[in-house]
């Protein structure tokens, strides 16, 4: 029995990926941003094409 | 009388007179005048006075200092006095470095790198691990070592106190910031690693391999990004040699089908001999491959028809194949990229890679499978975070239907809509079309991926060229502060500016000092192995001084539009008024950094600082300083360069027609960005109008950011909200695994989870 069948269940504390680009360079989680980069994140708006 | 003194550790040592006379002598000395009579007696008036003072209890150390510099003054000898007192702040810097590099180091020790900030300064590496954690301790001691002893007190005041922002800090005395690779030139006759000889690669796939170990060894020798300015050119070289290996090859096993005799290998290599040169993909296939088959049918045992019909099968043939080897190159060499490690393992490199202007049919063929590699993501589908991949942009070559890459423009940006890849750079743009010259790929402008731009050339004319090139080391000033400070006064920012300006130019040419005073050797692949701009000329031992000077040095900026509030209520975004403004700020850096290359004949230019480590720094410390203001300071961050707010409302078009004026002032460097919700970045024509206008507006290299998330557990890849669309379970959260296998049978790029079978 494989260790995945002996677990009733998967993807606990397995956290979405969020890539975002940040000073250019894309981070596949926000979790090593410094605060400040993850306020910016935040605070970002869409802009609109039309 | 004195007997003992009470030392700062609080260690009580015995007095000794001579040794507050010996630091007078120096002092002295420095000053140029007394002698060591004089010395004496002014120790000996400091320790009468100190006698005074403290009677039978024994005097602090500071107190002795003290006396000491009173008694300088008092005997009217101001100018050593003044060397006295410089000397003792300056020990006090390098007693408080020490102090708070083990604190620092403490911290790096024993706190987790998601609670200390500190720890995420550059999010490319894991401060929880072993290596990241020796990395960041290293760089923990050269800031202190380079703060105390390579700045002088008024450098190191100002980049300590948030007037200016000193990159990459703890590389200080070691080396240089970029370069951009040719990839071309460092693969003719091979090169060395250092830890071995690569013999000049013969096939893309090894042109591919090589590529990823030349970005992998020269990020060793750099502190900043490794770049390559001809991706496409470069690769379409190897892609040549395995066409001609692989045309031969099927020509021998077309050949293997209709005879049956010994020799079908020596007739393939007589008949491609007799074409006179080697099988190129595309070009004079029909001429070429008559010949080819005129040796075949000469040799009489296959007729002359059916001769044609094996070449042409043949070449169909190497042509799939060569195509199907490309792709798995590229593939490779984005694995690679993601996956090897550098500077002690503890980063990847931080790679860019520059296409989309060699038409070429194997520049194309490149160009078409590097973009479907990156397309296709890595192992369970993620979006490759390296290399960065730029798209070189030209009217005539890919912008314009009927352009000869304007299939591949096309698909670059159904790709970046999906992956974030590639950016765009605009050789149309004025200030980067002054240097293109048709047939010279090394006039095209390139980046470096997170902006840098290296191309108008002071030091040397005829080298205005961004192959071999990179920036030296660049420093940022703290803008928003020069407003804050000059009160609404306008003329006192200017006068303010051009002290900071002066200050980080200085600053800029002591790095430059310790830079240039290297030889060859301490650069073992970037000079070594001649990757950078004439220094294929240096001997091992020789300086690197004169060939550095094709090399840049910045001035970045941060937070124009918090600077243009400060001084005149509000920023760019919301007036024409501002955007004036904002451009006559911008425009005096870069006529200061113009003027100063003139003087100095080295390249000073201005750059749109890429403000990572920055970002929160200055902001925190002009709260401490100057409380909350709003629009100023009133966030955790100061805008990036010369952007629009990222929380300000503006449409995508008029935050590029405001941006893109700024790009031609900027010469070291830009981005501008967009913002597209999840629909509309899958909406093709939106994005090409998005990247139109950029090209339209003179923006020289701007990337279209929209969310892209994944979730590793089911393997979904788009936009995820609260909840993945194809689970249905929240972040963090755990389903079963028959769920799971469910979603396997309907979605075969479910991930199989690793460790678990």
């Amino acid at each position: 029995m494989s260790a995945m069948q002996r677990q009733s269940a998967v993807g606990k504390d397995v956290e979405f990926e969020r890539i975002r680009r940040i000073t250019g360079y894309l981070v596949g989680t926000m979790d090593k941003w410094n605060n400040a980069k993850k306020a910016e994140e935040h605070d970002r708006v869409k802009h609109g094409t039309r | 009388m004195i007997r003992s003194i009470i030392k700062r550790d609080g260690r009580v040592v015995l007095y000794d007179e001579g040794k507050i006379a010996a630091a007078i002598l120096k002092a002295l000395e420095a000053a140029g005048e007394g002698s060591a009579e004089e010395a004496a007696r002014v120790a000996n008036r400091a320790a009468h006075q100190i006698e005074q003072a403290c009677g039978e209890e024994p005097p602090q150390i500071e107190q002795i200092q003290d006396a000491a510099e009173r008694q300088l003054m008092e005997c009217g000898h101001e100018e050593a006095a003044k060397r006295y007192i410089l000397y003792r702040a300056n020990r006090t810097r390098i007693r408080e470095a020490n102090t708070s590099l083990m604190r620092t180091i403490d911290e790096i020790t024993n706190v987790d790198a998601r609670i200390s900030d500190m720890k995420r300064d550059n999010a490319n590496i894991d401060g929880n691990t072993a290596m990241g954690s020796m990395l960041q301790i290293g760089t923990a001691g050269a800031k202190a070592y380079n703060a105390a002893y390579l700045l002088t007190p008024e450098q190191a005041r100002a980049h300590t106190g948030g007037d200016i922002h000193i990159h990459d800090f703890d590389f200080y005395s070691l080396t240089t910031t970029c370069t951009q690779i040719d990839i071309l030139r460092l693969f003719h006759g091979g090169f060395s690693t250092g830890h071995g000889f690569l013999r000049e690669p013969n096939s893309i796939a090894s042109y591919a391999a090589l590529a990823a170990i030349a970005i992998q060894s020269n990020q060793n020798d750099q502190h900043g990004g490794q770049s390559i300015p001809n991706f496409d050119y470069g690769m379409a070289e190897g892609v040549a040699k395995s066409f001609a290996k692989l045309y031969l090859r099927k020509l021998q096993e077309a050949i293997e089908d209709v005879l049956n005799s010994e020799d079908e290998e020596d007739l393939a290599r007589r008949a491609v001999a007799a074409g006179g040169k080697k099988p190129q993909l595309e070009r004079d296939a029909e001429d070429y491959d008559a010949q080819v088959a005129g040796v075949l049918a000469a040799d009489g045992r296959i007729d002359e028809a059916r001769a044609l019909r094996l070449v042409a099968r043949a070449r169909q043939r190497a042509t799939r194949q060569v195509d199907r080897d490309t792709y798995q190159a590229m593939e490779g060499f984005v694995h690679n990229l993601n996956t090897m490690h550098s500077r002690a393992g503890a980063q990847t490199p931080f790679s860019s890679i520059n296409y989309g202007t060699d038409t070429s049919p194997e520049g194309r063929m490149v160009i078409h499978n590097i973009l479907m590699a990156e397309d296709a993501g890595l192992g369970h589908g993620e979006t490759p975070i390296f290399p960065i991949h730029i798209f070189k942009v030209k009217e005539g070559v890919n912008y314009n239907e009927g352009d000869p890459n304007y299939d591949l423009f096309k698909l670059s940006m159904k790709v970046s809509a999906k992956r974030l890849f590639p950016n765009y750079v605009f050789l149309d743009a004025p200030f980067n079309l002054q240097y293109y010259k048709p047939g010279h790929p090394e006039t095209e402008v390139a980046t470096m991926g997170c902006r840098t731009r290296v191309m108008g050339n002071v030091y040397d004319p005829e080298r205005q060229i961004s192959y071999s090139r990179g920036n030296l080391s660049f420093t940022s000033i703290n803008l928003p502060r020069l407003a804050i400070e000059a009160n609404h006064d306008e003329k006192a920012f200017y006068e303010k500016l051009d002290r900071m300006l002066e200050l980080v130019a200085q600053q800029l040419l002591d790095r430059f000092e310790i830079q240039a005073a290297k030889r060859v050797y301490n650069y073992p692949f970037l000079m070594g192995q001649s990757v950078w701009l004439d220094s294929d000329q240096l001997g091992p031992n020789d300086e690197v001084r004169e060939v550095l000077k094709h090399g840049t040095l910045s001035i970045g900026f941060i937070g124009l539009a918090e600077t243009l509030t400060a001084l005149y209520g509000h920023h760019h975004g919301e007036s024409d008024e501002m955007q004036q403004k904002g451009l006559e700020i911008v425009g005096h850096m870069r006529d200061f950094c113009d003027a100063k290359s003139q003087k100095l004949k080295m390249n000073f230019t201005l750059l749109a600082t890429p403000a990572e480590g920055l970002s929160g720094r200055f902001t925190r410390m002009d709260q401490k300083k100057y409380g909350i203001i709003p629009g100023v300071t009133d966030r955790e961050y100061y805008t990036n360069s010369f952007h629009i707010p990222v929380w300000y409302n503006i449409s995508a078009y008029d935050k590029i027609q405001k941006e893109g004026p700024y790009h031609a002032l900027t010469n070291a460097g830009h981005i501008s960005y967009v913002e597209l919700d999840g629909d509309t970045a899958n909406n093709l024509e939106a994005f090409e109008s998005v990247v139109r206008c950029m090209h339209d507006a003179g923006v020289g290299y701007g990337s279209i950011n929209h969310p892209v998330d994944r979730d590793p557990v089911c393997g979904y890849v788009g936009v995820i909200g609260d909840v993945c669309p194809r689970c249905g379970r929240r972040s963090g959260e755990a389903i079963s695994p028959e769920k799971l296998e469910e979603l396997r049978k309907k979605y075969p790029s479910v991930p199989v989870f690793c460790g678990c079978e």
